[in-house]
């Protein structure tokens, strides 16, 4: 309606701009509430009605997840819904948006995102900088704390508030590799010298800030940062300008003079891959790239100027978000269906669809997820990774500008004067970027 | 004369101008009869009451129109423009309440005065023809009727009726959003001050003097002329190598004797047609170090490594500017097809007589003749090259970073393709902003200098 | 002589048909990947082990909106083509064949309008469209609108075309007491068809490479996803790993049709670009 006295507002303006006898600009939008009031006026509630018979009135949930758990997702909301006829007057749309997209889209307009959406760990602190999630309500988050892992629960965690659902523990990435081309997959060199020996391809995304760190960390370095309460970040830990970041950073340099070595973390975009550092997430794509072939461990160990080191990285988790909400009555059935949707029952379900790695220490126990191979790898993995924490955007495209320097070949025949030059740039640069 | 006595007698002739035009205000006034002074008030009645309706009506409705927008809507953000806002979101429990919002504060903040300044211009014209009609009359002469004014809006006014359409909608679509972003290089708006939940507010030049290296992150200005450099030079680079490589293949098609010249035309022309994102996606991934290009060569034992197309900055923008010929050849060739016949070909057949040879005579006479013509055409290439977004984006996102550039900006990234990710992956809304009026200077000031110094335009009348 | 033009000859032929090559090659792999029924990743080798039609059938299955996703695109280019068509007639004619105060400053600063980068705004456009409630849900009738509304500023070429229409022939229509908007649209109208096509020609394709805007603008509804904003996501995001030869026979479908068109309009849009843009 509103549209279309609006459109009406804009044609009248210009027939009578015409018959004036000018061709003036008359540019005015007509419309007498900001748009902002929209959802600030409350649905149709009547809140002084008893408890027992409360009316949380009507609207629409829109929630968001990556396009492989849509349909699971639909499925699961209307089971929540038939188990909760007291919030019959909510209807509930599920829309594929990715996890890389979602925080974007939050970003760009709060009131048009979803109530409920999928993200993973590393983007919490740009929401809660931005205002565009809320906590969890005080009296579900002590029952999500006891039924997820420690680290789940730690990444869903920020200036110790509690401000997302745990979905997945499976954010972390590990080896597939193929049985018939690599024989021993626990040296980097081993399987280099095997992928070399068959013209195949070893890749791993060592431009990325998420899987770099694997050669850092492994060598003993650390990079995290402190965040204060409203998300920013107020500190740095970080030594890689260090004789262990250096011998990080030759290694990386050796990989990346391999032939074999491929920049890539994705089994549908590698043609010719032996091995790929990966995540659980490819764990279809891999065992149709492999065939019967397929095998999966823990990343290998590397080797510089005769010391061995284990390669490291992050463990990371799916979280689930809820926006703010005007309304009490939905925000109270925006919680509840985010509960349910992060429950250890509808965690393993998930597993059970489409392979998500739960988060809930429930879930975890059952024997096909402790059968999983592609999920025990990354168990064997994670004991060496460190749980993800918060970092500022910029350190991902930092880490990518080391990363393509390297593959660029600019350290190529640097010595280690110069290398330890572009570490200390490094960590300056990741410093600056607390304040 | 020099420029600061122009520049300031263009300004005294502006106040002179108002100064005559207040004056003029006022004498309409005292000479007025009371249709014409009523018409202060209310806009329109004086022609409504000379029986002027279609003028008259429209008039007043254009003043209720506006002046409802105004009190109604607009107030309330334009009495906040100055501080953008100052009521915080808030939490009543787990429950938001949204405080003012920055963003439509300054947005409708905008229309707001836009509104005012129509209103002031129409109230101007009003004024004028009540005065103009007033005369007319005690001339004794007739007023236009309203059939009359209608129908004038078919012929002498016709490109009142023609524009009024684009005008209004450039205005709303493209104008009123470039004012918009030019008032955000002003503001701190960016990840950490978003609207609705977080305000942002007015911040002065200082993040101009981050862009020219005053402030913290000083790497930031030497990215921007690094990027500015690169845009230049690929465009530069690509104007130059499609338009002579684009008229060589056209010459050698329409070479007498050649034979299939329509099947050669359109085999050229599969890369207009075919949508970018579908044929630029594929090439991109084609020339991947693990692509097909770099397997089949390998395969064939021409190259012993796979070739870093994309990953070195050099290669990658050769390549980029080879692949941009694929797609901006045949733009050149058809339109060198096209003029071609307009060549006369007595002036081909006395150099022959002279004994020149084929490249003599594209030398002196192909050659000025297509400059001479198809000078607005490089133009519009050259600038549509400086913010050729499809090419780089489809291709490499702009790769590879480097450590020595900042803000994501990567060795193949153009000004357009680095501003597209600081605003959508970093909502750095005020750092695009600034660059963004930087781009639009150096654009602008390019254009509009060939543009007007360009023979066929300046002579635009005498030309038929 | 004869025998250096054969030559001469000889070479261009062999000059043209690498061209050929170099330019028809990915489209042939393009149209080879969409047949391909091996996994859907990308591979390193041309021809595919097995060929098969199931990437289309894919697209065509319930388990992909792709023909609400290319009906929607087809929807957008069509209507951009017919309003855009006429306002750009509109907006050449007053500026090509009418005189009035202002004309030239409207000319200049509409050509440097057009420099201003186009992302700047986008998020001004958004919430300008969403006033209108043209997102999300509304979002083809919002992008043919951003289309149209702003399309008044490529009169460039159109003015160019206009301008060679000889001025005399206007001046005789007046003294035979022919209105302006007569002689628009019975006189010039009719004299300028390739022109006309070749500016619905180059609206009608714009749409079908439109991702950044569109993508800006349907967030969060797949509903109103153009191929383009659709598509890129198989390739370039993780969600969808093995959706590369999905990618490709989209791709080709999508390629068809505006292939086709180009291809029968052809002359006309050589008589309108060069009788446009250049003067002589």
């Amino acid at each position: 309606m509103k549209k279309q006295v609006l459109a009406l507002v804009l044609a009248a303006l210009m027939v009578c701009a015409l018959f004036a006898g000018c061709a003036s600009k008359p540019a005015a939008n007509e419309q007498n509430t900001p748009a902002t009031d929209e959802q600030n006026t409350p649905a149709t509630t009547e809140q002084n009605t008893p408890a027992e018979t409360k009316d949380y009135g009507t609207g629409e949930i829109k929630i968001w997840v990556a396009d492989n758990v849509t349909a699971f997702t639909e499925e699961q909301a209307k089971a929540f819904m038939d188990a909760h006829p007291e919030f019959a007057g909510y209807t509930v749309t599920v829309e594929p948006v990715g996890e890389g997209d979602a925080t974007n889209n939050v970003l760009t307009d709060v009131e048009s995102a979803a109530d409920i959406f999928g993200f993973a760990q590393d983007q919490l602190s740009r929401l809660v900088t931005a205002g565009a999630v809320i906590p969890v309500a005080d009296e579900n988050a002590a029952k999500v704390a006891a039924d997820n892992d420690a680290g789940s629960v730690a990444a869903a965690t920020l200036g110790g508030v509690m401000y997302a659902y745990p979905l997945t523990s499976d954010n972390g990435y590990f080896l597939y590799y193929d049985k018939s081309v690599v024989t021993d997959p626990t040296t980097l060199e081993a399987v280099i010298k095997s992928c070399e020996d068959a013209g195949k391809g070893f890749y791993m995304e060592i431009n990325s800030g998420w899987y770099q760190p694997a050669f850092f960390f492994g060598a003993g370095c650390t990079l995290t940062y402190d965040t204060a309460d409203d998300g920013s970040f107020t500190a740095c830990n970080i030594d890689y300008a260090s004789d262990n970041g250096l011998a990080a950073l030759k290694a990386l340099i050796a990989l990346h003079k391999s032939p074999a070595f491929n920049n890539g973390s994705s089994v549908g975009n590698a043609t010719n891959a032996a091995a790929i550092v990966d995540g659980t997430w490819d764990a279809g794509a891999a065992k149709e790239l492999f065939g019967e072939n397929y095998a999966c461990a823990k990343l290998p160990t590397f080797t510089v100027d005769g010391a061995t080191y284990q390669l490291s990285g992050f463990g990371g988790f799916k979280l689930l978000g809820v926006k703010p909400q005007t309304d009490e009555n939905k925000l109270a059935v925006c919680d509840a269906l985010a509960a349910y949707l992060s429950s250890p029952e509808v965690q393993l379900a998930r597993y059970n669809a489409v392979q998500w790695g739960p988060s809930a220490l429930e879930a975890q126990k059952n024997e096909a997820v402790q059968a999983d191979e592609a999920l025990a790898a990354l168990g064997e993995q994670l004991a060496f990774a460190i749980p993800q924490g918060q970092y500022p955007g910029d350190y991902w495209s930092l880490a990518t500008a080391l990363g393509d320097s390297i593959i660029g070949g600019e350290y190529d025949t640097a010595d280690d004067v110069a290398l330890m030059d572009a570490l200390k740039t490094f960590q300056d640069t990741c410093i600056s970027y607390a304040k | 004369m020099d420029e600061k006595t122009r520049r300031g007698g263009k300004l005294a002739r502006f106040f002179q101008w108002l100064g005559s035009d207040l004056k003029d205000i006022g004498a309409t006034f005292v000479q007025g009869d009371w249709k014409t002074r009523m018409s202060y008030l209310i806009m329109g009645f004086g022609q409504i009451a000379r029986g002027q309706f279609v003028r008259g009506i429209s008039m007043l409705v254009l003043q209720v129109l506006l002046l409802a927008f105004i009190v109604f809507f607009g107030w309330d953000y334009l009495s906040k423009i100055t501080t953008l806002g100052t009521v915080e979101s808030s939490m009543r429990g787990r429950v938001i309440t949204y405080g003012d919002n920055s963003f439509f504060i300054l947005l409708y903040g905008i229309l707001t005065i836009v509104a005012v300044l129509v209103l002031i211009y129409l109230w101007r014209v009003n004024l004028r023809q009540n005065r103009d009609a007033q005369r007319t009359l005690a001339l004794g002469k007739r007023l236009p009727t309203n059939a009359r004014d209608a129908s004038s809006l078919l012929n002498e006014h016709f490109d009142k009726t023609l524009l009024a359409l684009p005008v209004l909608g450039i205005f709303i679509f493209t104008v009123l959003p470039i004012i918009f972003m030019i008032c955000i290089a002003f503001t701190n708006y960016d990840k950490n001050h978003q609207p609705p939940g977080k305000l942002f507010s007015w911040v002065g030049l200082s993040n101009f003097k981050e862009l020219f290296g005053i402030g913290a992150n000083s790497n930031f200005g030497s990215t921007f002329f690094y990027v500015l450099l690169w845009t230049l030079v690929w465009a530069f680079f690509a104007t130059f190598l499609t338009y002579f490589l684009g008229m060589a293949v056209a010459i050698m098609i329409n070479k007498k004797g050649i034979r299939f010249k329509k099947l050669w035309r359109t085999i050229l022309v599969m890369t207009i047609a075919v949508p970018q994102f579908v044929s630029l996606l594929y090439v991109g991934k084609m020339f991947a170090t693990d692509g097909l290009v770099n397997a089949m060569l390998l395969r064939w034992g021409w190259i012993r490594t796979a070739i870093p197309f994309w990953t070195n900055p050099v290669y990658a923008r050769i390549l980029i500017i080879v692949i941009n010929l694929w797609i901006g050849i045949p733009y050149t060739m058809l339109i060198v097809t096209g003029l071609l016949m307009n060549i006369p070909a007595e002036l081909y057949e006395s150099a022959r007589i002279d004994g020149a040879n084929a490249f003599q005579t594209f030398k002196s006479i192909t050659l000025p003749y297509m400059l001479f013509v198809t000078g607005p055409f490089l133009l519009t290439q050259f600038i549509g090259h400086l913010n050729n977004f499809n090419v780089i984006f489809l291709l490499n996102k702009g790769q590879p970073q480097s450590m020595q550039l900042s803000n994501k900006a990567g060795a193949t990234d153009l000004l357009v393709t680095w501003l597209y990710k600081i605003t959508v992956e970093d909502n750095n809304y005020k750092i695009a902003a600034v660059i963004g009026i930087m781009v639009f200077i150096v654009t602008a000031v390019i254009s509009l200098v060939v543009y007007n110094t360009m023979p066929s335009v300046k002579d635009e009348e005498g030309f038929q | 002589m004869a025998g250096s033009n054969r030559r001469s000859n000889a070479i261009i032929y062999a000059v043209l048909i690498v061209i050929s090559i170099i330019w028809l090659f990915p489209f042939f792999c393009l149209i080879l990947q969409s047949f391909r029924g091996e996994y859907g990743g990308m591979v390193n080798y041309l021809f595919p082990k097995e060929f098969s039609l199931k990437n289309y059938q894919f697209l065509f299955s319930n388990s992909s909106k792709f023909v609400r996703w290319y009906l929607n695109t087809l929807t957008i280019a069509v209507f951009v083509a017919v309003f855009q068509t006429i306002i750009i007639i509109c907006v050449s004619y007053a500026l090509s064949r009418m005189r009035f105060k202002g004309r030239r400053l409207l000319m200049n600063s509409w050509l440097v309008l057009g420099m201003f980068p186009g992302f700047l705004t986008m998020i001004c456009l958004y919430f300008l469209l969403k006033l209108l409630g043209l997102t999300q849900a509304g979002a083809i009738p919002g992008l043919i609108l951003i289309s149209v509304a702003s399309s008044g500023m490529g009169y460039y070429i159109c003015k160019g075309y206009f301008d060679t229409i000889p001025k005399s022939l206007d001046e005789a229509a007046i003294i035979d007491g022919a209105s302006r908007a007569q002689i628009l649209w019975k006189m010039t109208i009719p004299l300028s068809k390739p022109i006309i096509i070749y500016t619905a020609l180059v609206a009608f394709m714009a749409p079908w490479c439109d991702y950044i805007f569109a993508s800006y603008v349907a967030f969060g509804n797949e509903d109103s996803y153009n191929v383009a904003v659709a598509m890129q996501r198989w390739v370039w995001t993780n969600d969808y790993q093995g959706y590369f030869t999905r990618f490709c026979a989209g791709g080709i479908l999508v390629a068809i049709p505006v292939t086709i068109l180009f291809m029968c309009l052809q002359k006309y849009y050589v008589e309108g670009i060069t009788g446009g843009s250049v003067k002589g």
